[in-house]
């Protein structure tokens, strides 16, 4: 017996699944049999030893569900006897809802930065999908941002398929431009944002760059060097370097706390609350503190306040000259 | 035959028993002849053995119905109907299996990452095998995780079944009982939400999942309500969401380059730059379309003094507020300013 802990349900789909895969396609490799099911061949073989075994009551030979033995031997599933279960399974709603809201979603983000070739397999696959499953995914809306300039996107697909290497111009979160030679790895698109992963060659490293700051991307001649890590969910790993700050904030701030990682949060009994978090970089915290000054009670170091504070009354000295701005409204 | 089958293998022949049964079986007959089951354990563990399994074969989509026999009074029989169950007919390529692998991988993470992958395992039955086609190489689509009440959500929204849940509202912290009709879930510039209607509130509302406290409870029958058709639950989300602008903006040499980089030129937008304001001298002019005024404000207000927003207005007034409040902040954690803020919460 495999060491392997499955749910039933799961193990149940795939084994009622692969009789209906393999009635529809006779003989395929055991290899071949795994890699379209995402298993190991192994766990293919135990499938088989199971599905040999399952059948009508009486479970006589001609009850089971059969195969051709000298095939397997050699490496070849032939499914020869189906027991009548040649159908595959209808999706759940949930099922549904959440293929069809996920290639709505890719739809409407990277649909035009696809080629057409490209574009035409994503909705065929939706207009198939519907068509089996109804109107079910109204229930859920998912929008994707790719804010990012045509040419920056198309240039990156371009280099992720034929594994070149990018030379791009990016501007960081301090507003300061820099050109790089970068390994494509992934386009991440996300809710938010959305980036290229790569190896950047300047900084030894893998780097996060947000599409909507890369101001060009040039394909090189070059080959990547470098293989792709796994796909990254956060976007600011925070670690013992990054410097601490702890800030009060009134409650109208909450999404400060949901939205970035935090090492600490104490709700205060009005409402308020206390949270501790390490932040990437100087400007960063500027940024955040422009955001939610309103609602800032303290901030410990107090520094960034100071600074944030002398560079927008710098800032507010253009707008002197403008007849017609509202004094800022009484607190709200 | 082994008298103690893995669940998975009961069920399947289960499934084989009641699709290829010429009527019904009844539970006796499946007690007694379908492998897995105990023939000789108490009738009690069979039956709840039985039920639960049945329930587990309703979640995965394969009803087991029930048939009585006129015959035998109420001694019931089953059956699954192959056509009950049977997905629509459909050929799936390799490519398009490849693109509905991709459209799944958005789930990781997330509570519906177990029905995504369980759908792709369904729809893998009707999919043709390929060496690896990466149909649409490259692409990573990501969700901020939507946390657990998503799943009851979605389940109600689809039902159309009232839900209740404690919420903290934004703009006062206080945490809250509400009663909702739940018409969409939306998943829009890192956040989730719930749009609906408030029972109590009369009106529609939009809901962050991550202020939901504690659980989501499920409140009456199914089909209670139907959504407006004249509601765009969507546009509640984006109700800043008013089409693309142009905003003017000076900006100091080689500075907020991520702003020039969406710069158009002048020309193109059939407008005028404004005149109400003067760019200082030495800094460009530039024409950025933008959508939302709130994220363009709160974009330009962090290159502080590079960029400058000649108009719109509304534009304007949401940086020079941003700015004042930034000031206002300053003066009052140095303490200049004892003034407005309660010390004493």
């Amino acid at each position: 017996m495999g060491a392997i802990v499955e749910r039933t349900p799961e193990r149940l789909v795939r084994l009622l699944g692969m009789v209906a895969y393999l009635d529809r396609h006779p003989g395929v490799a055991v290899e071949d049999v795994a890699a379209h099911f995402a298993i190991t061949p192994d766990q293919v073989m135990r499938d088989v030893d199971t599905l040999w075994v399952s059948g009508t009551p009486g479970y006589w030979p001609d009850d089971l569900i059969d195969f051709d033995a000298s095939s397997l031997e050699s490496g070849v599933v032939q499914l020869t006897q189906s027991r009548g279960m040649t159908r595959a399974l209808r999706l759940g709603t949930r099922e549904a809802v959440a293929l069809v809201a996920a290639l709505r979603a890719l739809r409407e983000s990277v649909g035009d930065a696809l080629d057409p070739a490209e574009r035409e397999v994503l909705v065929s696959t939706l207009a198939a999908l519907t068509a089996a499953t109804g109107e079910a995914a109204a229930a859920v809306d998912v929008q994707l941002a790719i804010q990012a300039a045509p040419e920056v996107v198309a240039t990156a697909r371009s280099a992720l398929r034929t594994g070149r290497r990018l030379r791009i111009r990016y501007v960081n979160a301090s507003d300061a431009v820099s050109e790089r030679d970068v390994d494509p790895w992934q386009l991440l698109t996300g809710d938010e944002h959305s980036y290229l992963q790569a190896w950047c060659h300047m900084a030894g490293g893998e780097r996060l760059f947000r599409l909507d700051r890369i101001l060009a991307a040039e394909q090189l001649d070059q080959a990547v060097t470098t293989d792709p890590g796994p796909a990254r969910q956060e976007t600011f790993r925070p670690t013992a370097e990054h410097e601490r700050v702890t800030l009060e904030l009134d409650g109208q701030a909450r999404w400060v706390a949901e939205q970035f990682p935090v090492d600490e949060i104490d709700d205060l009994p009005d409402g308020g609350f206390r949270v501790t978090m390490r932040i990437a970089a100087p400007a960063w915290l500027h940024h955040l503190l422009l955001q939610i000054a309103p609602f800032v009670r303290s901030i410990e170091p107090d520094g960034a306040a100071r600074e944030v504070a002398t560079a927008a009354r710098r800032a507010l000295g253009a707008y002197e000259a403008v007849p017609d701005h509202e004094p800022l409204p009484a607190n709200q | 035959m082994p008298e103690s089958l893995p669940p998975a293998e009961r069920l399947l022949n289960l499934v084989i028993a009641l699709v290829n049964t010429p009527g019904r079986m009844t539970k006796d007959q499946i007690r007694a002849s379908v492998a897995g089951y105990d023939r000789e354990g108490s009738g009690d563990a069979f039956e709840r053995m039985f039920e639960r399994d049945k329930e587990t074969l309703r979640e995965l989509g394969v009803p087991v119905v029930t048939v009585s026999s006129a015959a035998h009074g109420d001694d019931q029989g089953y059956r699954i109907d192959v056509d009950a169950y049977a997905l629509a007919p459909m050929e799936l390529s390799a490519a398009q299996l490849g693109v509905l692998t991709l459209a799944a991988e958005l789930w990781q993470d997330q509570a519906l990452r177990g029905d995504a992958t369980r759908a792709l395992t369904k729809l893998r039955a009707v999919g043709t095998t390929a060496a690896a086609t990466d149909a649409v190489a490259g692409l990573a689509p990501r969700l901020h995780p939507a946390g657990p009440a998503l799943v009851p959500l979605l389940d109600a929204t689809q039902a159309r079944q009232q839900v209740t849940f404690t919420y903290r509202a934004a703009s006062t912290s206080e945490v809250l009982l509400r009663r909702v009709q739940p018409w969409r879930l939306i998943a829009s510039g890192g956040g989730w939400y719930l749009v609906g209607h408030d029972i109590d509130r009369r009106a529609p509302r939009v809901f962050r999942l991550s202020r939901i406290v504690g659980d989501v409870d499920v409140v009456g029958p199914a089909g209670a309500f139907t959504v407006p058709p004249d509601v765009d639950p969507t546009a509640l989300v984006d109700s800043q969401h008013s089409g693309s602008r142009i905003a003017w903006l000076a900006v100091a040499p080689d500075r907020a380059g991520a702003l020039r980089s969406r710069a158009v030129p002048a020309e193109g937008t059939g407008e005028e730059a404004p005149t109400s304001l003067a760019a200082p001298e030495g800094m460009d002019v530039l024409a950025v379309p933008f959508e939302r005024t709130t994220d363009l404000a709160d974009e330009i207000t962090a290159y502080t003094d590079a960029v400058v927003v000649l108009g719109p207005a509304a534009l304007r007034e949401a940086v020079v507020r941003r700015l004042l409040e930034a000031v206002v902040m300053g003066d009052r954690l140095s303490g200049t300013d004892g003034g407005d803020r309660g010390t004493d919460a």
